[in-house]
């Protein structure tokens, strides 16, 4: 019945208030009827302990103060039975405001209510409480000095920023493709090449930002008439990170290892004879036959210089002769090079320290350009670099070639793409234009397998600008199939593109009755299942690698195409002796392959980087293959 | 003692077990490694002589019984593919997993208890109400959204208040305490919300079991006000059954955090696993998942004996009868 009436008793106390109107709401409790005796009684003998309570002036012990706080509530519950407990009720809450009420009718228990009963005090009545109380305030003053109390505002080189223009002393940018690990001799992968190549490990050649071949550790070059001896004259006074020094002879061991030791892209060096040093500073590479893309090959993995007296883990560290060193990797995570001070070349490190910081997810990337983790952030998704296009005074959004190609690869052996009419059928119903644009319409049309920047590269877009249904479907129909009797075809490629080109892709092959399933699968996955089985019917990669026309005269390739006058074009070209015709016949036999639809090249991928406005001399063109940093620097207020 | 020992041969025994799962399911796993190493363009050749350099071609068994070996000379092997040891690997993702779940841990129980506490204890029906839709709507909130909302909130450069960083752990790790802490200030904060709403109302039923039984009435006719006897006699009656929802909170926060260590661009143990487990590096993942297994194993041993230290009765169930 008296349930709820938690507002008679009061000692004026903030902690008190439901103390003793507690102990009778569970007396009273109809649910815990067998218990109202028992109750009955605890609260009882609390009042009597109470009455014996220590006189004026002798100790108060914990066990006294509580059992005064129970007096009270046994006396009320005593005056619960009387006349004042019911007024008290009348009250209602508002003597918890008063805390006058009389807590008893005995006038001595009234008294020490009044005046002798302490101040319940958290802080002194109980460690337990104490500590809690500490700890959770600890907890909000150090959550708000977090939040508030930051470290100044600092520009990218650690210094307080906003006094006057300065050149940081680092520059952190930001990367989607990690390498695994450093030993670009074993590892493939072009975020590798991306990270090391001109900038940790230098080449015997370069290739400048058109993908021109251009001197790197070999001042200059001549080759032989017949094409078969190239002798290239080294810079002199190089050192290597470590301090040993850089000769022809540190290039003709890494060149002959390359062979001899089957290192990553040791194939690209076709007709290899021998490499050997003429002398300290000049270097001379002999072929079986005319190779017309050695000087290109040389500029990858295959013409990388390295210490052949040091002895290092190559999966964690790199000696180089570049303008940075690696001074931390964190593998899948972060890259930190720092200045090369043994470096004497051209390309002398303009910042101090850069930090590569590698970013899955898009969001991520974009979340730390924002808060200014990192200044430049390339590739950025086209579709998502609308807000920095339009904060042209925070940003410089700028797009640059590649030679990346979206390859939609039609298994030339498979038991239905093996018809050269259902693969047409699939290049003329593909909507090209509406792929492009919703990538963010920076793209660019293909139509043949070479992009700009390599040789032989002639705009075939057009060949694919314009999307024929109608007589997509007629040929599916020649072919046996339509909307009733839908082929059923399986795509599958790498999680790392994304879902929504699988989804376009499934779309627009309905309109002429292709049931297109896909699957999404990890990098290996596919690896295993089209690469190496070549067990497919449509498959997706970005092929971003340059001068890569030979998987196209290439049998055993994943493609499964085979075409003898491709094969016959290229090794004229390949054998070529001058760049000229090398152009002319790689033109020609990229019409032929184009022409036979082993593929549909969906376009050629542009990259888009975002940089904070202050960034300089970071490369636009092909950085996901190649980004020498040298040049970069961030000049803030 | 019996007890411990007898969870210990159970913990061995058990391992054993896990070690051959783990072994096996990457072994059926499609997806070559050393194809992957050798990348697009190799020759067969190529791939064969990484095979061998990585001692891919030995027979199964052999490789299970050298991993096996190395394991219990506390040898966790150094991965294919980053040529570092496992060991040193983990614990450095351990360096922001371990602190992130703690934070986490923190913010899960202030929350957690505090406000479980609340939707046992106020006397207005709206606010018990208010308490249980939010602990349901925070169990209810993903992770990853949960997440975008802080980020979109409390993030430097992205959010309405910008607050903490929302990107990245910094490259030096700890030797810059204040930027590591803040880092991990909007991640643990996902966490806490989304642990806390579990815990919150793990709190509120065995608060509310306890509150209708005579031991807080017995406590309260001690003396004590109703909320002092929840929080000095309650609290330490549920506490068995709160370690136990921590401690199993704590063991699935390591690979729970996973999604967030991804969102959060943390290099954390589960954002590591992840990333091994693409790149099919066996003798990582498989050590990465073994040392996972024998860490919940674990842990669920200490919080069983904490359990028993906290709970008399355990400790001799036969004489409860």
């Amino acid at each position: 019945m008296l349930r709820g009436s938690h507002g008679p008793i009061s000692f004026g106390v903030r902690f008190e208030k439901f103390r003793a109107c507690h102990i009778i709401v569970v007396a009273v409790d109809p649910s815990g009827g067998e218990h109202l005796a028992y109750q009955l009684i605890m609260a009882k003998s609390a009042a009597l302990e109470a009455v014996a309570l220590p006189g004026d002036g002798e100790p108060w012990t914990g066990l006294a103060r509580r059992n005064m706080a129970s007096t009270q509530g046994a006396h009320d519950f005593d005056g619960a039975t009387t006349n004042r407990g019911v007024s008290n009720r009348k009250r209602g809450n508002e003597s918890l405001t008063e805390g006058h009420v009389p807590a008893s009718m005995d006038p001595a228990l009234q008294a020490r209510a009044r005046h002798e009963l302490p101040t319940y005090d958290v802080w002194k009545s109980n460690h337990k409480s104490k500590l809690w109380v500490l700890a959770i305030m600890t907890m909000v003053v150090a959550m708000v000095v977090l939040a508030f109390v930051r470290p100044p505002a600092r520009g990218g080189d650690g210094r307080p920023a906003g006094f006057q223009t300065q050149s940081a002393q680092r520059v952190s940018i930001g990367l989607k493709l990690a390498p695994a690990n450093l030993d670009i001799r074993n590892q493939s992968g072009s975020s590798l090449d991306q990270v090391l190549i001109g900038n940790v490990y230098e080449g015997i050649v370069a290739r400048d930002s058109n993908n021109k071949v251009v001197p790197a550790l070999a001042k200059s070059w001549v080759v032989s008439n017949d094409a078969l001896r190239y002798t290239f004259t080294m810079n002199t006074g190089m050192t290597f990170s470590n301090g040993d020094r850089l000769n022809a002879e540190d290039a003709a061991w890494s060149v002959n290892e390359l062979v001899k030791r089957g290192y990553h892209d040791a194939q690209l060096l076709k007709h290899f004879e021998s490499a050997k040093a003429l002398d300290n500073s000049t270097l001379q590479i002999v072929l079986t036959a005319p190779y017309s893309d050695l000087l290109w090959v040389l500029t990858g993995r295959p013409g990388l210089v390295f210490d052949r007296h040091a002895r290092y883990d190559m999966k964690t560290q790199a000696i180089g002769s570049g303008p940075y060193t690696v001074e931390r990797f964190v593998p899948n995570s972060s890259l930190t090079l720092v200045a090369n001070s043994r470096y004497r070349g051209p390309y002398r490190a303009k910042t101090a320290s850069i930090v590569l910081h590698y970013y899955n997810d898009d969001n991520a990337a974009i979340n730390a350009l924002k808060s200014g983790d990192i200044q430049v952030l390339a590739p950025i998704t086209q579709s998502l670099s609308g807000p920095f296009d339009r904060d042209s005074t925070n940003y410089d959004v700028k797009v640059g070639e590649g030679t990346d190609k979206f390859v939609l690869a039609m298994n030339c052996k498979g038991s239905k793409t093996s018809d050269v009419r259902i693969r047409e059928a699939i290049r003329m119903a593909i909507d090209h234009k509406a792929i492009v644009a919703s990538r963010g319409g920076v793209d660019r049309l293909m139509g043949g397998p070479i992009a700009p920047l390599d040789p032989g590269y002639e705009d075939l877009g057009a060949r694919v600008s314009h999307t024929d249904v109608r007589r997509a479907a007629k040929l599916l129909k020649e072919a046996g199939y339509d909307r009733q009797n839908p082929l059923a075809l399986r795509l599958e490629y790498a999680n790392i593109y994304g879902t929504e080109l699988g989804d376009q892709l499934r779309s627009q092959l309905r309109e002429i009755g292709i049931n297109l399933q896909v699957h999404v699968v990890e990098f290996s996955t596919w690896m295993q299942d089209v690469y190496t089985n070549k067990n497919y019917d449509l498959s997706l990669v970005d092929h971003n690698e340059s001068h890569d026309f030979s998987q196209w005269a290439d049998r055993g390739y994943y493609y499964n195409y085979d075409n003898p006058e491709v094969r016959n074009l290229y090794d004229q070209a390949m054998s070529a002796t001058t760049e000229a015709r090398k152009s002319e016949l790689l033109q020609r036999a990229a019409r032929v392959v184009s022409s036979d639809s082993p593929a549909d090249w969906l376009f050629n991928y542009r990259i888009t980087t975002v940089m904070r406005s202050g960034v300089s001399g970071f490369p636009i063109n092909m950085n996901q293959a190649l980004m020498p940093l040298w040049n970069v620097t961030f000049t803030h207020e | 003692m019996r007890f411990v020992l007898q969870r210990l041969a159970l913990f061995v025994v058990t391992l054993l077990g896990v070690s051959v799962l783990v072994f096996a399911a990457l072994r059926v796993l499609p997806g070559d490694m050393a194809q992957l190493m050798a990348g697009m363009n190799s020759t067969p050749g190529r791939v064969a002589s990484i095979r061998k350099s990585m001692g891919l071609d030995r027979p199964v068994f052999e490789q299970y019984t050298g991993w096996l070996w190395g394991l219990m000379h506390g040898d966790f092997g150094m991965s294919m593919l980053t040529g570092r040891a496992i060991a040193a690997t983990v614990k450095t993702r351990a360096s922001v997993t371990f602190p992130l779940i703690a934070l986490g841990l923190l913010a899960a129980m202030v929350i957690g208890l505090v406000f479980g506490y609340e939707a046992t204890m106020s006397h207005r029906p709206a606010v018990r109400v208010m308490f249980h839709l939010l602990a349901l709507v925070g169990g209810a909130i993903p992770a990853l959204w949960g997440g975008l909302l802080l980020i979109l909130l409390f993030s430097k450069g992205m959010g309405i208040i910008g607050l903490f960083p929302s990107q990245g752990f910094p490259a030096s790790g700890w030797r810059q305490p204040v930027q590591a802490l803040s880092s991990l200030a909007l991640p643990a904060l996902t966490v806490g919300i989304i642990d806390g709403a579990t815990l919150m109302r793990y709190t509120r039923s065995a608060l509310t079991e306890l509150l209708s039984s005579d031991v807080i009435a017995m406590t309260m006719a001690s003396g004590y006000t109703r909320r002092q006897a929840m929080v000095r006699v309650g609290f330490r009656l549920a506490l068995p059954q709160l370690v136990s929802v921590t401690g199993l909170l704590f063991a699935s926060m390591v690979t729970g955090v996973m999604v967030i260590e991804n969102l959060f661009a943390l290099p954390g143990i589960g954002y590591g696993l992840v990333t091994d487990l693409g790149n099919r590096d066996l003798i990582a993942v498989q050590s990465e998942l073994f040392m996972l297994a024998a860490f919940f194993l674990f842990v669920g041993f200490i919080v069983d004996v904490i359990h028993r230290l906290l709970d008399p009765r355990m400790r001799h169930p036969e004489q409860e009868g």
